[in-house]
């Protein structure tokens, strides 16, 4: 399948490398020589110097041959005028844009068949938003991610030398009630998807599935403070920062946003009602004590520098504040965050890519959550009647190594699968899998046992 | 400053003041019981005066108005309509002072209501048509008129608009300022009909009817009664003219908006809000402090009177159906209260207008937050829109202007004699363009015992009042003079 990308920023960045590890020819055009030359330099994709919005550009792409063009600049008017113009150079183009601006969002005939065709929209924005919102609904967790339109959640968390899980092996977790569920563990660099056989180790971080519902009862179990987080400091007025505090604001919480730039704190402080806009530098230690960041449930670092948005939460972790949310983007810095301590890291283009990614796999998947730098993945599914995996125990269906049946939703129910259950047909499957056998259980999922 | 343009303009204004005697001209004619040849000597004298001042400044092509030019004209025509209006006064013998009929005149085309008139059932009909009808043309504005019916007056016309109506939040309803004007009129006409229509159907006459429809929809105040509204005892009279206070009350631009079917925008505005809010809880306050036997036996009483009044002073008309001197000291601190409060901006309510209290109240409050935030950024908000800067020191320095000038005027007041509630009182209504006061010259009482130098004083205030000072005060610094 050819792939158009345009625009080379951290969101086209990042889906071109995902598409092309997934050996797809992907095509990418940006304006800037520098980014172009590093793309040519680092992935495996074909990279044009040029404008997105330039028939003849597209055309040299292979726009007539290509399935499927992303529009990923950061302007909107771009991002939409390309999709004009992809459409009309090839109608079957399957077309998707990274859309930010609230007015057009808000008119939905503008993505519409008739006019610019847009098949999927991708708001950064709204996706960091909804991250942040879905990890504060969640206090203790490091991650977490929705499955099942949210009622099934993937949730993380760190496990400390005093958790009660630390040490047990998976196969005693019995005792903690059926629905505890460890789908991933991430130790270190590495990222396991554990058997039964494998221990828990403090400084690990567990990947658990479990109901919307009883989120808040099992973290209770496991000794992890669920108290709201009601007190929320946000340092960087940009567009995630923005996004993240008029959100908070409308739920009436207490909000103070920090930022350096005073005519952004100007704007801010016009589109927030209740919260409290600072100018000044959210790394100073001593405007940090000034606004009681140490009392702070919630901080969020998400400036423009992402050195800054680590020691800033660094600095805030030493005031005191309950929990930090860190915005990180570089893959290299991934790592070693949760080394330095730091709870909680999100980044924009994970989000962005999983919509991608969703998108683009076809079959029965509903969707796809990459891991911890999209080592591994959780998969949704449904099963379908014509697959080798209903119908059978378990224990006989040829699961590959590195890969887990996380859980089943049949229904209401969460079924935690055991060698003798047994997978029905319409039953919601949630896997984890490395990502080298993904594509394995993509064929799991949809091929029919004759085809062997 | 182009003095010429300036007369011309004034000229028209006061020819046409001069043919608006026509109406009560009619009047005085179809009821026969005296007035008719003082109107009609006042309306030949005031067109001849306007028409020969017209054709002596005559020869102008270019109509382009300066800022200053505007505020000239605006100040030069209310003065000059205040004076050829004072001659069916004089003329008729109603009142024998010019100082009086002046007074008269003044609180009229403010929209004041204080009165000089002791026994207004008395006189004849065509005089006391007249005496509504100016508080009619000035509620609107009559500068606004002219903008609205002169076709020539073009981009000179804005400058005018602003220099009559200098509200915080400039709201052009249609892209040229003399379909606003126009469109206010028209506005203003058709609630004048709807009131005189609702009061026929409460059982007063036709002459009744127009009278007091004249004087709710400008709040005004001025009635063919010496009771005032109190005089017909009746609910449903009182529930009219209570409704249409409250309508009038109303930023008439949020009338347009209703009009419109922007019903929304209407609701949500934050203005409105707060004058909902404010007169609400007004008339709560009240009502708790007269009820339960203190003042009135019922609740029901208790709730008819306060509503009443409250809503009187607060949109500034005056009318008055109860003794409220008779009331707790409360109640009367928030009667004086509702004086300064006024309306909301771009109604044809005086005082200090709802939005700048809202706004004044609203940095103060960000001001104490800087104190617990000493970085913070905070920004003076109405509804979603951030107000600048330089309109909220404008808003300041109206505030300050306006107690500064009540300080001075009710020092002044006192010096000349009067007591303490009266001098206060007189000042705050005159200025605020409510009518009654407290103390001498309380809802019972009248004007006619304040001495001349003492109505010179509340004139100039009610001036001040109407055109919102900035517009007056400009005209006293000598810069404004220079080239």
């Amino acid at each position: 399948m050819r792939v158009i990308i345009i625009g080379a920023g951290e969101v086209g960045y990042h889906i071109a490398k995902k598409l092309s590890d997934e050996s797809q020819e992907v095509v990418l055009i940006d304006q800037d020589p520098a980014k172009v030359r590093r793309i040519g330099e680092n992935l495996d994709v074909q990279a044009f110097l040029g404008s997105g919005t330039s028939p003849q550009m597209l055309r040299a792409a292979g726009i007539q041959e290509a399935e499927l063009l992303a529009a990923a600049t950061d302007r909107d008017e771009v991002n939409l005028i390309a999709c004009l113009l992809a459409r009309s150079l090839n109608p079957h183009i399957v077309k998707v844009a990274r859309v930010k601006n609230r007015e057009y969002l808000a008119e939905a005939s503008l993505f519409s068949r008739d006019l610019l065709g847009v098949d999927l929209i991708i708001n950064t924005n709204d996706m960091m938003v909804d991250t942040i919102l879905g990890l504060m609904e969640v206090p203790g967790a490091s991650e977490v991610i929705d499955f099942v339109g949210g009622e099934v959640k993937l949730v993380s968390f760190l496990i400390t030398a005093e958790s009660p899980l630390a040490g047990k092996r998976l196969t005693d977790l019995n005792a903690y009630g059926g629905n505890l569920l460890v789908g991933a563990i991430v130790r270190g660099h590495k990222i396991l998807i554990p058997s039964g056989r494998d221990a828990i180790q403090p400084m690990d971080l567990v990947y658990l599935v479990m109901k919307r519902a009883e989120v808040n009862a099992t973290l209770e179990r496991l000794d992890i403070p669920t108290r709201p987080l009601k007190n929320v400091l946000i340092v960087g007025a940009g567009e995630t920062g923005t996004a993240v505090a008029q959100a908070l604001d409308r739920r009436r919480m207490k909000v103070k946003i920090i930022d350096q730039d005073g005519e952004k704190c100007k704007k801010l402080a016009t589109v927030l009602n209740r919260s409290i806009v600072i100018r000044g530098d959210g790394a100073d230690r001593d405007l940090l004590r000034e606004e009681y960041a140490g009392d702070m449930d919630l901080l969020i670092a998400v400036t423009g520098d992402e050195e800054s948005n680590v020691l800033i939460s660094l600095l805030a972790k030493e005031l005191g504040t309950r929990r930090t949310i860190t915005r990180v983007s570089k893959p290299s810095y991934m790592h070693i965050v949760s080394a330095i301590g730091l709870d909680t890291v999100i980044n924009p283009r994970m989000a962005a890519v999983r919509a991608i990614l969703q998108h683009i796999r076809r079959g029965r998947i509903l969707s796809v959550a990459p891991l911890r730098e999209e080592e591994a993945e959780a998969i949704e599914a449904e099963a379908l009647e014509t697959s080798d995996i209903v119908n059978t125990p378990l224990s006989r269906v040829p699961f590959p190594p590195g890969a887990i049946l996380g859980a089943i939703v049949r229904g209401d129910e969460i079924i935690i699968p055991r060698g003798d259950t047994v997978i029905r047909p319409r039953d919601r499957l949630i896997i984890f899998a490395l990502q080298q056998v993904s594509k394995k259980i993509e064929e799991l999922l949809t091929v029919k046992l004759e085809y062997f | 400053m182009n003095f010429r343009l300036i007369a011309n303009l004034v000229a028209i204004l006061v020819f046409s003041i001069g043919l608006s005697m026509t109406a009560p001209l009619l009047v005085a004619l179809y009821y026969g019981d005296g007035g008719a040849l003082a109107l009609l000597l006042s309306l030949i004298a005031t067109c001849s005066l306007g028409g020969a001042a017209f054709l002596g400044s005559r020869g102008q092509e270019d109509y382009t108005l300066s800022h200053r030019d505007g505020v000239v004209i605006v100040t030069l025509g209310w003065i000059a309509a205040g004076l050829v209006a004072t001659l069916p006064y004089l003329l008729s013998g109603t009142l024998a002072s010019f100082t009086d009929a002046y007074f008269e005149c003044i609180s009229g085309f403010t929209t004041t209501g204080a009165s000089i008139l002791t026994d207004v059932e008395r006189l004849p009909k065509g005089i006391l048509f007249w005496r509504a009808q100016t508080q009619w043309l000035g509620g609107m504005g009559i500068i606004v008129l002219s903008i609205a019916i002169l076709p020539f007056l073009g981009v000179g016309g804005m400058q005018l608009y602003k220099a009559e109506i200098p509200s915080p939040v400039v709201d052009k309803l249609t892209p040229r300022i003399s379909d606003t004007a126009r469109t206010l009129w028209k506005i203003y006409i058709l609630l004048t009909v709807a009131q005189i229509v609702l009061l026929l159907f409460g059982g007063l006459s036709w002459y009744d009817s127009v009278c007091h429809a004249f004087t709710t929809l400008p709040t005004g105040g001025f009635s063919t009664k010496n009771a005032s509204v109190g005089h017909y005892h009746s609910a449903y009279v009182e529930s009219i003219v209570v409704a249409f206070m409250f309508i009038a009350g109303i930023n008439f631009s949020l009338h347009y908006k209703l009009i419109h079917g922007r019903r929304r925008e209407f609701i949500r505005d934050p203005e409105f809000r707060a004058y909902l809010l404010v007169t609400g809880a007004f008339i709560l306050i009240v009502v708790l402090d007269v009820c339960g036997g203190k003042v009135y036996p019922t609740v029901w009483e208790a709730l008819r009177h306060a509503t009443f009044s409250v809503v009187s002073l607060l949109t500034t008309t005056g009318f008055v159906t109860a003794d409220f001197e008779a009331w707790p000291a409360l109640s009367q601190q928030i009667l004086l209260l509702c004086m300064f409060l006024g309306g909301m901006a771009g109604s044809t309510g005086g005082g200090i207008k709802i939005v700048r209290v809202v706004l004044l109240v609203k940095h103060c409050y960000l001001e104490i937050l800087r104190i617990i935030h000493p970085h913070a950024v905070t920004v003076v908000k109405l509804g979603r829109m951030a107000v600048p800067q330089t309109i909220m020191r404008g808003i300041w320095g109206f505030f300050i202007l306006y107690i500064a000038i009540f300080v001075l005027a009710a020092l002044a007041l006192a010096a000349l004699g009067m007591d303490t509630m009266s001098s206060i009182s007189g000042a705050a209504t005159c200025l605020g363009n409510v009518g009654p006061g407290l103390g001498g010259i309380g809802p019972m009482d009248n004007f006619s015992g304040v001495p001349p130098a003492g109505k010179w004083i509340m004139i100039v205030c009610m001036l001040l009042g109407r055109l919102e000072i900035y517009t007056i005060i400009v005209l006293m610094i000598p810069d404004f003079w220079r080239k």
